[in-house]
């Protein structure tokens, strides 16, 4: 019984995904130098867990891990200009950039083998993706020395620091990438853990690291740009996509229908009295309850 | 010499220049001549002025501006008149003219005393007398500019030489007894103020001095000797000689505050600027005083007074400041709510804003049942409702309790009311704040049932006492240090046990001495009896002191005491003295192998610190570093039955407690996991986990009020999980049968998460209640 109201549960988060699924999501993870064996398995760990966590979002195939020698400059230009060759106005790419940074008080650099990769760079990179709404974390010290350069609409930032001043190494990027697999970050519980979900868990595990230790915190993340919320980083479970029965297909129809029409509700929101707000998102809510139950119900039968 | 007066001087004009702002626009009354200067235009003024003819007085100094007068006389009149930049200018004018007049430099000096900026008045008082070496003015102000800081040695000479002095003038010699008498009643040396006022009193009858302030200090005497009946004489006596003398009723009014009879303190002061409406300190003190009397408006009142008066005084800045953070941010809760018979609330909580809602239900239940626990063990019944006021400042807590920050204490009782610390204001797991309210509760009935009579050790150590016996965590703590000093013989007879709260002569001294005196109750009520405690408390109401209670009381002398109770300190404490040193040799090595990483010869090393002493529980306690120590060598079993052992013995670690709370957890040992996260509130109660969790078990264990708190609580520390957090608030509101607010709590969490499917679930249950025909929405989900 027990797994069958989770198998439920996840066909539903599954169906909600493919919504998306004719716009694909390119995730570049990139692991910077270390400098020392501790940064080095540090930033190893961070990576891998954003691959692993990445893969349950999009194919093998649009993911793309970097690491030592790989991680050089040049390898990184013709990776990204071939992928963005590939991309259509309706696809997204993810940039991971995991590791150190530096900022002169005029330019940031991430730190690689052999040439960093500089502020000019990465805002080239970016701007040569076709469509919008593409993401970049750069969880480096000094990270924030790239807000101001490359903020605009079509970007999602998140960086480690606030400004070019942090110099610290960072915590950050070990709570983004724990967040990216971790249900306490998935607020909404929809099974997915977007963009603001992640920021908010990593940014309050740091806030209460530097607390714990009653330190001054010497790192302050910041996100800029629209759409946080919406952009899904990865799920918490694997996906179990389709059933045979005709019945339960049609069910998860209606149930995406209803999602459809709660998120539409919550975006015209202000257009209603707080009383009219919450009846029609309570008849809504219930719909959705009510095909949840009758789906788990099919599914049981189906399991007996 | 010359050259450096000269160089002096440019520094002072520095100064001067600095703190033009600081000081325009102030009209404070100076202090009495006593003879220091001598000109006669000037001292008819002066004499107008104490005399109470005050417009008289200030034609008469308006006079010497408009008339051709040495510039250090102009000065005088300026600073009498309230233009203290202009007073200061014309003194360094002087003093450039006349660069070897000491007594130009000295009222400088006395000038920039008025200030608050000592320094720079020793600075001018330390040139006069390298100028001359002998001049008594110059050491008085000296002493006094010193005697804002830390160095007895120094004050004590410069009054010295002016004592010593053959030439030194009746004035400055009055003084200097003056700064004496206020020093010994300071130190509660009463028979010793009595000689030095007998001999004060000579001096001004011979050489014709005012007596004002002498008159000052004697009623202030006669009213902390309880000799009521002759402190308005007194005060009349110094108001006949000079009529808008305010300190005629300030220094009565500062010396009643010292001894924390707090209400007569501000009826004092409320008479000191009644006469003398510029007496801008009396009117800081007025304000602090209604503070501490509750009366928050009139003390925010008088203060704000007082600081369009004298912006400068540090304290009175420190005041306003500590007044924006009262308005702005602190909210009062009243209990029993709603209320009950008159409506008067016998409990006022005064929390920031933001730690209300989570501090409230613990802090109540605490003072609650202290407030009864008190109330049956003295024999005692709050007559007014009692405030608590919990800041998450530490610093805010420190100038509310005494105008200045800088000071390392907890809590401070001024009667019905009290401050401490929150929690928050201590981030490190040293600071029990359960264990301070239910400290600091017990002074409230020290206090008001002696009427403030009680001495300071008998209150600590009733308070202690009760931490021990009746506290959140039960059991005496002694921390290491007090054990040294109890191995040393430092503890002082029971007579002289104020000096080690008011005038410790080394560092740890005033710990040694709470700890002192809480064993001094725990001696006297194991062998005498808890009822001669409160028997000795009473005798305080008429002004005994603590010999007189205990031969009363008790029926032996002081002397006596103190040898029953050294005797009863040997056989408890004898074994665990006589083995300090190898205790915190095993200490050491308890430590050193958890730091090395040595698991077994941690917890060796802990056993055989737990063997010489078990009872110690405070952060360093050994059975902390043990559990550790099992919990890396897998031994789970151990590590729970070592933390169950420290808990239960009063420790009171929050994470060693959490830990021991979810090793419970693991073994469905409800009970006890509910009875741990509860202590942890009294220690930790910021920690959103730890409601949830103890949420969770008064759910299970069908204690839905009892969950709705904690869940409450929990909403309250605003958690990233926001939609987890109203669910919870949700399920217990359902519990309970409240349909409406679990609703609303409900829709907010799935307004939040939509797709939330235990919410949803929620939802379909409470739709399909039996014969609810419609929903209740009356909600206001964000």
């Amino acid at each position: 019984m027990r797994a069958t109201l989770l198998c439920s549960t996840l066909l539903l988060a599954s169906v909600s995904l493919s919504l998306n699924a004719q716009a694909a999501i390119y995730i570049t993870i990139v692991q910077g130098l270390g400098g020392e064996p501790t940064f080095d398995e540090k930033f190893h760990d961070q990576a891998t867990a954003i691959a692993e966590a990445s893969a349950s979002l999009t194919d093998p195939e649009k993911i793309s891990l970097f690491s030592g020698a790989d991680a050089s400059r040049e390898n990184l230009l013709t990776h990204f200009a071939s992928q963005s060759s590939m991309m259509t106005e309706s696809d997204r790419a993810a940039i991971y950039l995991i590791g150190h940074g530096s900022f002169d008080g005029d330019e940031y650099k991430f730190n690689i083998p052999g040439l960093d990769i500089t502020t000019a760079d990465i805002l080239n990179i970016m701007s040569a993706f076709p469509g919008q709404n593409h993401f970049l974390l750069n969880s480096s010290s000094t990270s924030g020395a790239l807000l101001e350069p490359l903020e605009n609409e079509n970007r999602i930032l998140v960086t480690a620091t606030r400004s070019g001043n942090e110099k610290n190494a960072t915590f950050f990027g070990q709570f983004f990438a724990e967040a990216l697999s971790n249900g306490d970050a998935d607020l909404n519980k929809n099974n997915n853990i977007s963009i603001e979900e992640a920021f908010g868990y990593a940014q309050r595990q740091v806030e209460e690291y530097f607390e714990s230790q009653g330190q001054l915190a010497t790192e302050h993340a910041e996100i800029r740009g629209d759409g946080a919320a919406q952009f899904t980083l990865a799920r918490l479970n694997p996906v179990i996509i389709a059933t045979e029965d005709p019945r339960i297909a049609e069910l998860q129809e209606q149930s995406l229908e209803i999602d459809r029409q709660i998120e539409g509700l919550q975006l015209r929101r202000t257009e209603f009295s707080n009383q009219e707000y919450i009846e029609q998102l309570q008849a809504l809510i219930l719909q959705s309850a009510t095909i949840n139950e009758e789906i788990d119900q099919l599914l049981e039968e189906t399991d007996n | 010499m010359k050259t450096v007066a000269i160089n002096s001087l440019k520094k002072s004009a520095l100064i001067s220049a600095c703190c033009a702002v600081l000081f325009a626009g102030q009209a404070q009354a100076r202090d009495h001549l006593l003879g220091a200067l001598d000109n006669p235009t000037l001292l008819s003024c002066e004499n107008l002025h104490w005399s109470g003819q005050s417009a008289e007085a200030e034609a008469c100094y308006l006079a010497i501006i408009r008339t051709v007068n040495p510039p250090e006389i102009q000065a005088e009149a300026m600073w009498a008149l309230g233009d203290l930049h202009t007073a200061d200018e014309l003194f360094e004018q002087a003093a450039q003219q006349q660069p070897e007049n000491a007594m130009i430099l000295v009222r400088t000096g006395e000038l920039y005393l008025q200030t608050y900026q000592y320094q720079n008045a020793y600075d001018f008082f330390r040139q006069a007398l390298e100028l001359e070496p002998d001049n008594a003015w110059a050491h008085i102000g000296a002493a006094e500019a010193l005697s804002s800081g830390n160095n007895p040695e120094e004050v004590n000479a410069h009054l010295e030489a002016v004592q010593t002095h053959f030439a030194s003038p009746a004035g400055a010699r009055l003084r200097a007894m003056l700064m004496a008498i206020h020093s010994s009643m300071q130190q509660d040396q009463y028979d010793k103020t009595r000689g030095q006022l007998d001999q004060a009193w000579e001096l001004a009858e011979d050489e014709q001095l005012p007596g004002m302030e002498l008159n000052a200090l004697e009623a202030a005497l006669a009213f902390v000797k309880r000799d009521l009946a002759q402190v308005q004489p007194f005060i009349d006596a110094a108001l006949e000689e000079a009529p808008t003398y305010g300190d005629a009723y300030a220094i009565p009014g500062y010396f009643a505050s010292i001894t924390r009879r707090y209400a007569e303190s501000g009826e004092f002061y409320e008479q000191a600027v009644e006469i003398e409406p510029k007496n801008w300190n009396a009117r800081l003190e007025l304000g602090q005083n209604y503070l501490r009397l509750n009366k928050i408006d009139q003390g925010i009142q008088q203060i704000e007074l007082s600081f369009e008066g004298d912006a400068f005084n540090p304290k009175t800045l420190n005041m306003m400041r500590l007044l924006d953070t009262f308005i702005e941010r602190f909210v009062d809760r009243s209990f029993p709510e709603p209320p009950q018979g008159d409506g008067v609330p016998e409990l006022v909580l005064r929390m920031d804003r933001d730690e209300a809602d989570v501090l409230t239900p613990y802090a109540r239940e605490l003072a609650e049942a202290s407030m009864a626990t008190f109330e049956e063990r003295y024999n005692f019944v709050a007559k007014e409702p009692v405030t608590v006021e919990i800041f998450p400042n530490h610093e805010d807590f420190v100038v509310r309790s005494i105008g200045m920050p800088g000071v390392g204490i907890l809590g401070v009782t001024f009667g019905y009311l009290f401050a401490m610390d929150s929690p928050t204001g201590h981030p490190d797991e040293t600071y029990h704040w359960g264990t301070t309210l239910w400290h600091e509760m017990a002074h409230v009935y020290t206090l008001e049932a002696t009427r403030h009579g009680v001495p300071r050790w008998y209150s600590e150590g009733i308070s202690v006492y009760e931490e021990w016996n009746t506290g959140p965590i039960p059991g005496i703590k002694i921390p290491s240090y007090v054990l040294q000093a109890m191995a040393e013989g430092k503890f002082l007879p029971v007579a002289q046990l104020d000096d080690g709260f008011m005038r410790p002569t080394y560092d740890s001294q005033v710990m040694v001495s709470y700890m002192q005196a809480g064993l001094i109750f725990q001696f006297i009520s194991e062998e005498y009896g808890h009822d001669k405690i409160v028997n000795m408390l009473y005798q305080f109401v008429d002004g005994s002191d603590e010999v007189a209670a205990i031969e009363n009381a008790l029926g032996i002398s002081d002397r006596d005491f103190d040898r029953h109770f050294k005797q009863y300190i040997d056989i408890q404490y004898g074994p665990l003295l006589g083995s300090l040193q190898i205790w915190q040799q095993d200490m050491d090595a308890t430590r050193q192998a958890y730091r090395d990483g040595d698991w077994e010869a941690t917890i060796a090393a802990a056993d055989r610190a737990i063997f010489t002493y078990p009872d110690y529980v405070e952060q360093d306690s050994p059975y902390i570093a043990k559990a550790r120590a099992y919990a890396q060598l897998g031994e789970y079993d151990l590590k729970r039955e070592t933390l169950e052992t420290f808990w239960k013995l009063g420790g009171y670690s929050a994470s060693s407690l959490k830990e021991l709370a979810d090793s419970y957890l693991d073994q469905d040992r409800q009970e006890e996991a509910i009875a741990v996260f509860r202590d942890v509130h009294f220690a930790d109660p910021f920690d959103a986990a730890t409601h949830g969790k103890l949420g969770d078990l008064y759910m299970a264990a069908e204690q839905p009020d009892a969950a709705l708190q904690e869940y409450l609580v929990g909403l309250a520390l605003k958690p990233l999980d926001q939609a987890t957090a109203n669910y919870r608030v949700a399920s217990a509101y359902k519990a309970l049968n409240d349909q409406g607010q679990a609703m609303e709590y409900l829709m907010t969490a799935l307004d939040i998460a939509p797709q939330f499917r235990p919410a949803q679930q929620l939802l379909l249950e409470m739709t399909r209640l039996p014969g609810r025909e419609t929903r209740e929405i009356n909600s206001t989900a964000n």
